[in-house]
């Protein structure tokens, strides 16, 4: 198992070295001069060029890369040049509230989904199988922001039921900080009111993202189950009188959703991507909002520092889903 | 993010309906308005719009422009007096201003905020740098600064609020390698204003939290319910900005406001949108440099293509009003007499012609630049664009940045044909406007960045900004700005309508074209 792991992280490393590098060019490549943005708008020739100067813009790529490889390797992703604060300490500050939004849209799509799958598939063909697949259909063809906006209106504006956005109502004082998810630090610190304001924001953000995702992921039960329905050892267990409900729930849906596991990893990397688009319609205060304005003023160590991150924690989950699917198969552990 | 009008209206109807049920209760001394918020919080680094939301209420300056039109009111100083040469300048402080910390405002502050906007060199710095030193600058006693300038400035006290007064015994305490506190300040603040930073809810770009200093100078007498703290929550999304002004968990949007979504906020019953003329002028720029745009008829062809009264009319609803200079219209400096070009096709196609005759290449495709998240920059772009092809000029749209443009204009060759912006208020003078996109001496900066040149234009311009008198620069203004339009650089079309979503249980908003009316101090909240 441990072979597993190190072979997994090992392949890992390349891919995100790749990844730096990638981005290192690709940002270099948009014409935008983060010297004439970080001068402002009004700015002479003159400034720009004391800036460019300043921060090294007007350096050879390669020194730049140099220079930037030499502090990734100290985990130092240097100061933004807008907020003059380390991109690392923004990102921490930021990171969480994501993750926050992306585990729970992914607990919403898995715990609904793999349940629809299964109803689905065993009832191929009838009445619970069009509903599922008409849901699903539609949970795919759907615009997250077109959903979020009807979302919004029905549930913040109509019933009055749920905040319309942002993390926490105003007026309410936070927790202390402890590991900058709002969730984590009200329980830490007894603050149930705050928990509650909390999830209440959270549930309209978490269900938009989870929509598309639950769709895939009942899809892919759903061919699972039907698939192994047709497998001798099923029709061997029916014809001992094994209990169908047993049957279903543990021996075929185990066989079942190894192909919905690696879909839940892959998920988790168009969450995040999704994750842009549904914080800033609910002013969700995660690093989507924060990459977005870092882009729009070539703010270059936050865009290179974000993009790693993402790709770091897509690939951490990428091995956990291996860990799943071989702890689903062990034959899998033995595997190159 | 932006979506379109047409999903705007769609859910705009939507939350019509949705608005009778929908409230929440409001903290009933705590305003949240939906501002956006700025790179960092310190006033010398950054200026634009949402610096401004901050900095008004965090810090004072010497002066202040308050209402609309804009009047220079004395803040921190008394007095400001230019000798007869235009070249020195005496500022004379008010007793007792007192910072956050309790320490007084001294002149010793005012020369170390001045020296520190030229030091960090960023955009409030410019009108500065090019006429005054910091070793110019001194304290002559703890309520008196003197500025020595390289040559006379007329422009020189228009540009004066844009420095904001910081506290120099604080910042010096927390300067790290000659930054001038640069670092710190980013996320911190060193002010005296009507407003204090609660620095632990700073999340850059995200939210920020302001409490009432009881101790400013002006008092709070004019103010009998004061709003006692000022949360901004920046939204990204129009719908999402107007929906938490409908159900109150936001009490203002920013001054962007799309105009079909005044309609629906005005009949909301819980919320009203306030109509304020500024001086933020709109216009599409040509690239004078570059062929056929350096030919006076293929310009004037142009300027005569733009349909103006239907842009202002049916798309922006009557939200702007007409401007056909580079000029404000209510500004001086402005020459009442010019009328500017209209929409005629038949005068657009004699001059096309003129200009074919001429060598002109009009033949050649041309390129728009359009600025991607604001939707109004596509929609003048798309109208203008089937005027012109009716013409057989083919015009291609192309998105682009902010950023992106203001990089390009660094060059003639990489300045696109055309693009479409906005001039916004930075200091009240002609000077921000005409002086800075007009003069020869500025090309290469993204004002200037339509490459014009004519010597005449600039000899006025330079002679305007040489003398101190306010009734000798407005002539000067007024005739180089009657040849700039004769010589139709650019297209300009409008002078912006600022609209701004306020809730009923707001009062006392009071606006000015610099600041947008985000000034705390003059409002309060109704129960």
């Amino acid at each position: 198992m441990l072979r597993f792991v190190l072979r997994r992280v090992l392949y890992a490393l390349p891919s995100l070295f790749g990844l730096l590098m990638v981005t290192f060019l690709l940002v270099r490549i948009v014409p935008a001069d983060p010297a004439a943005v970080l001068a402002g708008d009004n700015a002479t020739p003159q400034q720009i060029a004391a800036i460019r100067h300043q921060y090294g813009f007007d350096r050879p790529l390669t020194e730049q890369l140099a220079l930037y490889l030499n502090q990734v390797m100290r985990f130092d992703f240097g100061e933004s040049q807008y907020s003059h604060r380390a991109v690392g300490f923004d990102l921490r500050q930021r990171l969480p509230a994501t993750l926050e939004l992306t585990l729970a849209a992914l607990v919403i799509a898995t715990v609904l989904g793999i349940p629809l799958g299964v109803v689905a598939g065993v009832f191929h063909n009838r009445w619970p199988d069009f509903v599922v697949r008409v849901l699903s259909i539609t949970g795919i063809a759907i615009a997250s922001f077109w959903i979020a906006i009807m979302l919004q209106l029905l549930f913040a504006m109509q019933l009055g039921w749920l905040p319309l956005r942002g993390e926490m109502s105003s007026g309410i004082d936070p927790p202390p900080v402890v590991t900058h998810s709002l969730i984590l630090d009200s329980l830490f610190a007894g603050r149930w009111d705050v928990f509650g304001d909390a999830l209440r924001h959270l549930v309209l953000p978490a269900v938009t993202l989870s929509l598309g995702g639950l769709a895939t992921i009942t899809r892919f039960t759903r061919a699972g189950v039907l698939e192994t329905l047709q497998k001798d050892f099923v029709l061997y267990e029916r014809a001992v009188g094994y209990p169908k409900r047993r049957l279903i729930w543990v021996y075929v849906l185990r066989n079942s959703v190894i192909a919905a596991v690696t879909q839940i990893g892959l998920l988790f990397g168009s969450f995040i991507a999704g994750a842009v688009v549904v914080e800033s319609i609910f002013d969700w205060p995660g690093i989507g909002n924060y990459t977005v304005q870092a882009i729009l003023t070539a703010d270059y160590k936050v865009m290179l520092a974000a993009t790693l991150l993402i790709g770091l924690v897509y690939t951490l989950v990428n091995i956990l889903t291996d860990l799943v699917h071989a702890w689903l198969d062990p034959r899998l552990w033995e595997q190159p | 993010m932006r979506i379109s009008r047409r999903q705007l209206g769609a859910l705009a109807s939507a939350a019509m309906l949705a608005r009778a049920t929908g409230l929440r209760a409001a903290s009933p001394d705590v305003l949240v308005p939906g501002w956006d918020l700025p790179a960092n919080l310190d006033p010398h680094q950054v200026l634009d719009v949402p610096a401004e939301n901050c900095a008004f209420n965090l810090y004072d300056n010497l002066y202040r422009y308050e209402d609309n039109p804009p009047k220079l009111t004395p803040w921190l100083a008394e007095s400001l007096t230019a000798s007869p040469d235009g070249v020195e300048w005496q500022c004379t402080l008010r007793r007792g201003a007192k910072f956050h910390d309790g320490s007084e405002i001294t002149a010793d502050d005012v020369v170390y905020s001045f020296q520190r906007v030229l030091a960090i060199g960023k955009a409030p710095a410019a009108p500065f740098l090019p006429v005054l030193k910091s070793a110019n600058i001194s304290a002559l006693d703890p309520q008196t600064v003197r500025f020595r300038l390289e040559k006379p400035y007329g422009p020189f006290q228009s540009a004066v609020p844009m420095v904001m007064i910081v506290n120099s015994r604080l910042l010096k305490a927390h300067e790290q390698n000659g930054d001038w506190a640069a670092g710190w300040l980013a996320s911190n603040e060193a002010g005296s204003g009507s407003y204090k930073l609660v620095p632990q809810t700073y999340v850059p770009l995200e939210k920020v939290d302001m409490e009432r200093f009881e101790d400013h100078f002006l008092g709070w007498q004019h103010n009998p319910h004061p709003i006692r703290r000022l949360e901004i929550r920046p939204t990204q999304v129009t719908s999402t900005r107007v929906l938490g002004l409908l159900n109150g968990s936001l009490d203002m949007t920013d001054t962007y406001l799309p105009v079909d979504q005044v309609d629906t906020i005005a009949q909301s019953g819980n919320a009203h949108v306030a109509r304020n003329p500024t001086m933020r002028i709109f216009l599409i720029r040509m690239n004078n440099k570059k062929p056929p745009f350096d030919n006076v008829n293929f310009r004037k062809c142009f300027a005569h293509a733009f349909n103006y009264a239907g842009f202002i009319q049916e798309i922006l609803k009557g939200n702007a009003q007409r401007d056909p200079t580079p000029l404000p219209n209510t500004l001086w400096g402005f020459p009442k007499d010019v009328a500017g070009y209209e929409y005629d096709l038949g005068k657009a196609k004699e001059y096309l012609a003129k200009a074919a005759a001429e060598g002109a290449p009009v033949k050649r495709a041309f390129e728009i630049h359009i600025l991607q998240q604001l939707e109004q920059t596509t929609q003048a772009a798309q109208v203008f664009q089937s005027d012109l092809a009716s013409l057989g000029l083919n015009v291609k749209i192309i998105g682009d940045t902010f950023p992106n443009l203001t990089t390009s204009a660094a060059k003639v060759e990489t300045t696109p044909d055309m693009w479409i912006h906005w001039v916004s208020t930075y200091f009240v003078d002609p000077e921000n406007w005409v002086g800075q996109m007009y003069d020869s001496q500025f090309h290469g900066t993204w004002k200037a960045s339509s490459w014009y040149e004519n010597p005449k234009v600039d000899e006025l311009l330079r002679k305007a900004r040489g003398l101190v008198e306010q009734n000798d620069r407005a002539p000067l203004y007024e005739e180089a700005t009657r040849l700039i339009v004769a010589d139709s650089p650019d297209i300009w079309i409008y002078n912006t309508i600022e609209l701004c979503g306020i809730a009923n249980r707001v009062q006392g908003y009071r606006f000015t074209p610099v600041g947008s009316g985000c000034e705390a101090r003059w409002m309060s909240l109704a129960s």
